[in-house]
């Protein structure tokens, strides 16, 4: 069997920009396989050259087993494409584009009408079919764009953050339909994405990119169990902040948190709560808010980066309904 | 063997897209002409302005029919008929770039990209939808002036040569500005490009006989192509049908179109580079 994605060394740089320095990546068939990052961290970058949009710098990438540079007709013809800020011309309706795209790929037209007429219910868009697509809401966008992605059967569909800018529900519904794609028709997808939470929910393996770079590679729960201690979070008045940094030093390792908040690795577990509280109330710091975190991807993050995913550009991990799309990086 | 394998896929891909293109290009010209369609304040500027300004002109040159060197007409919309028609089609072709450069801005060019799509298709489908729409509005250009008692004299033979005049004059115009729309990827600048190409139309003998102008714009408008196109295709409504007046106003902006789409084409291989 093909690998359906298969990266060594991939480079991109832009003039003095380096925005992908050297991504491996092998993407195993019928998965789900998310790449995880910040704005500008080279996620964007690395599809449009896996979908060969852009030329790599340096390095190979082959994707359903042809290689993207030398053999990108193929390499087209076999995947599918949602991207970013692709947009859909607003003036057709999803039915004339639908037909566009089975044109654009040379399918036979019997096989596109029937495939269009089942994607369309697959998705929920069979009533909107005939109207166009600039009355349609931001999520009906997105089931379109799949539904188009997905009208040729390609090997490997790409999704470049598919739910940035969708409300909860719609995001709710889009994650559905992806679970069924894969379960019921094993179809492999690749997919970024800013949101912990989406890599968590969809992907049986992720990718951690930063700077260009993938620091973490592995399933979700996996990573999480790397990083091994939960995370303990106290709220203390600004006066007692060191005084409970030094109580807390005891009990594991200072971990990176948002302004205000003093954060650990709780080495011993739960088990060790009591102990901390009363360590804390020996040193009479009054305690404003405390809370004990099972690892999470943002833990994988901040141990491989130092930083917060969550909360680092405008809380946009935390709200995906928050953020409207932005400029691909 | 294993070297020749990517080579002999790469050659059967490419195969696959010659067959495909001429459906692809079709069914990207139908895009073009239904979204066309679709902007009434897309093509209603292109049918309106220059019969206003053909009908302003009726009258302000209503006595200068009478000038000696003034050809012999029915009325001066009789005269005008060539020089609206190319104005009119002229709009069009403006706009036809102008959506090649905002496919471009808003990311449905890179959706086609992304596809298997016959690359030329892209550009052909663009301007065959422009063609397919300038040859309507010359018949439409046609019957209005009709009612109006403009007749042609050269009959349909007169009519279908310039529905070809129409159709070359709007791939002339669709080059250059698809060339300068790929090249910017901007709407804006292509509209920019737009008043140049009327001061082209408006420094020829299109409202006026070069025979009654003095000095360098009579230079300007004896040396200008689209006059040589107006002129032909004015002697065919005027006057009656003739092969080599068909000829001229058919292969002048032929031969210039040849020239843009080549620009366009350059332009297109320039920006599928620059990924490269």
């Amino acid at each position: 069997m093909t690998i359906p994605v298969e990266a060594v060394g991939l480079v991109r740089r832009f003039g003095d920009i380096v925005a992908v320095a050297g991504v491996d990546l092998r993407v195993e068939p019928g998965e789900v396989f998310a790449f995880l990052g910040p704005n500008g961290a080279g996620k964007s970058t690395t599809v449009r050259m896996l979908t060969t949009l852009l030329a790599p710098s340096a390095g190979t990438a082959r994707v359903a087993g042809y290689d993207v540079v030398t053999e990108a007709a193929q390499v087209r013809r076999a995947i599918g494409v949602a991207l970013q800020d692709a947009a859909i011309d607003p003036l057709m309706t999803g039915r004339e584009l639908l037909r566009l795209q089975a044109v654009l790929y040379g399918l036979p037209r019997a096989r596109a009408e029937a495939r269009s007429a089942e994607l369309l219910e697959r998705v929920g868009l069979t009533a909107a079919a005939g109207r166009r697509v600039g009355k349609y809401s931001g999520g009906m966008r997105r089931r379109l764009d799949l539904a188009l992605s997905l009208l040729h059967e390609p090997e490997v569909l790409f999704l470049d953050e598919p739910t940035t800018g969708l409300d909860p529900t719609s995001r709710l519904n889009l994650w559905d339909e992806l679970r069924t794609l894969n379960l019921e028709h094993g179809t492999t997808v690749f997919l970024t994405t800013q949101y912990l939470e989406e890599a968590d929910q969809l992907a049986a393996r992720i990718a951690i990119i930063d700077g260009g770079r993938i620091v973490r590679e592995g399933e979700p729960n996996r990573l999480k169990a790397e990083v091994g201690a939960p995370t303990l979070r106290i709220e203390v008045r600004d006066a007692q902040a060191d005084v409970a940094r030094t109580v807390l030093a005891r009990f594991g390792a200072e971990r990176p948190d948002r302004a205000g908040v003093l954060a650990i690795g709780l080495d011993g577990g739960a088990a060790e709560m009591t102990s901390v509280v009363r360590a804390l109330d020996e040193a009479s710091v009054v305690i404003e808010h405390m809370e004990l975190n099972a690892p999470s991807l943002d833990d994988v993050f901040a141990e491989a980066t130092g930083r917060r995913l969550e909360g680092a550009d405008g809380d946009a991990a935390a709200g995906p309904g928050a953020t409207p799309g932005e400029p691909a990086a | 063997m294993a070297v020749a394998a990517p080579a002999a896929g790469q050659a059967r891909a490419g195969r696959e897209r010659q067959i495909h293109l001429p459906a692809q290009a079709l069914a990207l010209a139908g895009r073009s002409v239904r979204s066309t369609a679709r902007q009434p304040e897309m093509w209603l500027p292109s049918m309106i302005f220059p019969l206003l300004i053909a009908a302003v002109n009726n009258s302000a040159m209503a006595k200068a029919v009478l000038l000696p060197g003034f050809p012999p007409v029915d009325s001066v919309l009789q005269f005008l008929l060539p020089a609206t028609v190319v104005q009119g089609v002229m709009f069009g072709a403006v706009s036809g770039g102008s959506d090649l450069a905002l496919d471009i801005e808003n990311g449905f060019f890179e959706r086609l990209i992304a596809s298997p799509v016959a690359r030329p298709a892209i550009l052909v489908g663009r301007l065959a939808g422009g063609a397919v729409l300038g040859a309507c509005q010359a018949v439409i250009f046609v019957v209005i002036f009709r009612v109006f008692g403009a007749h042609v004299v050269g009959g349909p033979p007169a009519v279908l040569v310039l529905m070809a005049m129409a159709v070359m004059v709007t791939l002339m115009v669709g080059g250059i500005t698809a060339a300068v729309g790929i090249r910017t990827g901007s709407q804006e600048s292509v509209d920019a490009a737009f008043p140049l190409i009327f001061i082209l139309l408006f420094m020829s003998s299109a409202f006026f006989p070069a025979e009654l102008m003095d000095g360098w714009f009579r230079w300007m408008a004896e040396h200008n192509p689209l006059s040589w196109m107006i002129d032909a295709a004015r002697r065919l409504v005027l006057f009656g049908f003739d092969w080599s007046d068909a000829a001229v106003a058919v292969v002048v902006p032929g031969l210039i179109s040849v020239l843009t789409i080549a620009l366009a084409v350059r332009q297109m291989r320039k920006r599928l580079e620059r990924a490269r």
